[in-house]
């Protein structure tokens, strides 16, 4: 199964929109491993523990449905020394470097995004792993569709549009047999 | 509202205390308070810019105000913003 580094906005989204009867981290756990650093954890969980979704992310981290990782090499430090990224982004890109099998950062935020691309980790937002997981049979195309709809608020024009294209595609896709990708990140 | 006390610049104190003077404005303390709350405002306005520019991370702009991740993300939310830096501005695309 898929391992999944989750930076902190994410996660927040994941355990806060409820899709189907069940909300969205739920849905992404049942066809991937997700693990976070030590520090996404006190800001989701712990500092955010006043949050709904602060509690559902540290029921499932007690549950061990979701993974803390120490961040114990930081072969990237001198990269990241003069971005202006947060300690949470910092240590999640780090994680990508650290631990074994790990398919991709999920991350919501650009300057995350362009910076671990840039160290040659594999960068996906929220929408691109609803996609790589409908993509692998692990969710139905309806219940990826239903969460790309319920997260369309946290993300700016043209996000979720995208997404939504790529779906009809994964879609036809699937009922053809063949091939056909657009290009998304979440195709790599 | 938590009472502290900071110093003042001279001559924003001395702003305060003609405007109450000339009966254009409120008590000085008041004042000096709305000040402050403006003064937090434009700096969330202003790291708000530099994160939909992609030069700051969500982290680094709740770090640098103060904030934690999870509050911001809140107060992100209750202005109708996004949390998510990628993509088209909501007001270049009217959204």
């Amino acid at each position: 199964m898929l391992t999944d580094i989750f930076d902190a906005g994410p996660l927040i989204t994941a355990c806060k929109f409820e899709s189907q009867g069940k909300i969205v981290i739920d849905h992404l756990l049942s066809g991937c491993c997700i693990a976070i650093a030590p520090r996404v954890e006190e800001e989701v969980a712990v500092l955010g523990a006043g949050y709904p979704d602060g509690v559902a992310a540290g029921e499932r981290i007690a549950q061990g449905a979701i993974q803390v990782v120490p961040v114990v090499a930081r072969k990237w430090a001198q990269h990241l020394a003069d971005y202006a990224l947060g300690d949470g982004e910092k240590d999640s890109i780090e994680l990508c470097g650290q631990v074994e099998g790990v398919k991709a950062l999920v991350t919501d935020d650009y300057l995350a995004f362009v910076v671990a691309t840039r160290l040659g980790v594999k960068a996906w937002m929220l929408p691109d792993l609803v996609l790589e997981l409908t993509e692998r049979g692990s969710l139905a195309v309806e219940a990826a569709q239903a969460i790309l709809k319920v997260i369309r608020p946290r993300y700016r024009v043209g996000v979720i549009e995208h997404s939504l294209v790529r779906l009809q595609e994964v879609r036809k896709d699937a009922e053809s047999g063949g091939a056909g990708r657009g290009g998304d990140p979440a195709s790599g | 509202m938590l009472k502290v006390v900071v110093p003042v610049e001279e001559e924003i104190l001395r702003a305060a205390e003609r405007r109450k003077a000339a009966g254009a404005g409120e008590d000085i303390a008041q004042f000096l308070a709305e000040l402050v709350s403006l003064g937090y405002e434009h700096r969330l306005q202003q790291l708000h810019r530099q994160f939909e520019a992609g030069e700051i991370s969500l982290g680094y702009f709740a770090s640098e105000l103060g904030l934690g991740l999870r509050d911001l993300y809140a107060t992100l939310e209750l202005r109708g913003l996004p949390t998510s830096n990628i993509g088209a501005k909501p007001s270049i695309a009217g959204g």
